[in-house]
């Protein structure tokens, strides 16, 4: 049923043309979010398959006493919008939760259509007499807790947490000094000493394993120094025999060892002689 | 307004007005349920059924989307069938009202948070910057409804020829 055609003024009033044009906006506001949000999912989406990753991660020993574990991370932005304000920070825990380090990328803006490659380094100190010294001779789980913000299409914030353990292999792993008999006379006294360890660290050593044998007064008896170039995954197990000052008993003393390669010096834990 | 002709044009002047009949819009307005139901309800809840099926927590609730879209689809249903009468402007203004309530519940529950499976990596997104951009729209629709309402009150057939033109 249709209603007769009545008569009419001919322009709109203004309250009507204002209400219309309300309209109008409404309707405007809620297709141009819409089509923001269909290009936002499409723009994540295609930024979660490109999926962030690490690369070339290699360790060695660094100077100050560290172990220098560096390397990159890529982050692609496929997408038609920016991240902004991107960050990441890690920080890594040995298996009491004692602080070894952390690293830091950021804050930075990844722009549309462009990959970030951000290189990283996080340095472990593993300092004789240090409570992380145990790095150098245990194999052991460190703890890896990493944090990143980012704000992507101007409008939405994200933060991602992480937590994992990683296995550590200590470069010096099971590392002894054995301070064999002396014997000998008068042309001098010498002891068999033997140093054995596993290289559980993924580079290979390649430098000088020096050694002093102190008495138990801390007088050094003796001292002498082995070639290392050790590969990873390799046992490690050679004896020299050291000749001993006159008089200097290393019973009861200790055996202090540096690792020196390349201009870094690191001075492995003392091992006690009986 | 330039004619094909090249001169100008006299501005459209309506010469009365038509309501369409109460059947007509009823079958209008069913037939708009259609897409605003894929819309705002069979959309939403596939979506969040299917991330629910995948392991992955959901941040609202399929109901809550069930009973705010019905409340959406009922509302303006009802505003587009009433649209001749003066319980227009009130209907708009209850349908976008409706709108900024489900909208306000939507940002109460951001930001989503996500814990991936094995609990290792957890993943915080916000999205009530959106959600309060997107209440624009609808308190532009009260401010259309109080001004229809008004103008139903004053004269409350005086927008009948601009929305029905014969």
């Amino acid at each position: 049923m249709v209603a007769p055609v009545l008569p009419f003024r001919s322009h709109p009033p203004g309250i009507y043309r204002l209400a219309r044009a309300f309209r109008w906006l409404s309707t405007l506001v809620v297709v141009v979010l819409i089509i923001y949000a269909g290009t936002v999912v499409y723009s994540a989406y295609e930024v979660a398959r490109s999926s962030p990753q690490s690369r070339g991660f290699t360790a060695s020993f660094a100077p100050n006493g560290t172990v220098e574990i560096g390397g990159s991370f890529t982050l692609s932005n496929p997408g038609f919008y920016p991240i902004q304000s991107f960050s990441l920070t890690a920080r890594i825990t040995n298996a009491t939760g004692v602080f070894l380090g952390n690293l830091k990328v950021g804050p930075t803006v990844i722009a549309p259509s462009s990959t970030g490659v951000f290189p990283v380094a996080v340095y472990l100190p593993v300092t004789s007499g240090s409570a992380t010294e145990s790095l150098l001779t245990e194999d052991q789980y460190l703890g890896l807790s990493a944090w990143g913000n980012a704000t992507y299409a101007y409008l939405f914030p994200l933060s991602v947490t992480l937590s994992e353990t990683r296995s550590w292999g200590a470069p010096f792993e099971g590392f002894t000094v054995t301070v064999g008999t002396p014997s000998g006379g008068g042309g001098g006294i010498t002891v068999p000493v033997t140093i054995s360890f596993t290289n559980d660290a993924s580079f290979t050593e390649v430098g000088t394993l020096a050694f002093v044998i102190e008495s138990s007064m801390g007088a050094a008896c003796g001292s002498d120094s082995f070639s290392l170039n050790v590969l990873p995954g390799t046992l490690y197990d050679q004896t020299e025999p050291v000749s001993l000052a006159s008089g200097c008993s290393p019973a009861g003393g200790q055996a202090v060892s540096t690792y020196t390669s390349g201009g870094t010096t690191i001075v492995l834990p003392p091992e006690a002689i009986p | 307004m330039s004619t094909p002709s090249g001169g100008t044009a006299a501005p459209r002047v309506p010469t009365g007005y038509q309501i369409p009949s109460l059947g007509y819009r009823i079958l209008v307005a069913a037939l708009r349920l259609i897409p605003s139901f894929l819309l705002l309800i069979a959309l939403p809840i596939a979506v969040l059924n299917f991330a629910s099926s995948k392991g992955i927590a959901i941040p609202i609730s399929t109901t809550a989307v069930a009973v705010g879209g019905l409340a959406l689809l009922a509302l303006g249903t009802a505003r587009y069938i009433g649209k001749p009468t003066r319980a227009f402007g009130p209907l708009s203004i209850a349908t976008s009202l409706a709108a900024v309530v489900y909208l306000l519940y939507a940002i109460s529950r951001s930001p989503y948070r996500l814990v991936l499976p094995g609990g290792s990596a957890t993943v915080i997104a916000g999205y009530s910057t959106f959600l309060e951009l997107m209440l624009i729209a609808p308190i532009f629709g009260i401010v259309a409804g109080i001004l229809t309402t008004i103008e139903d009150a004053r004269s409350p057939t005086e927008r009948l020829p601009f929305d029905f033109p014969a």
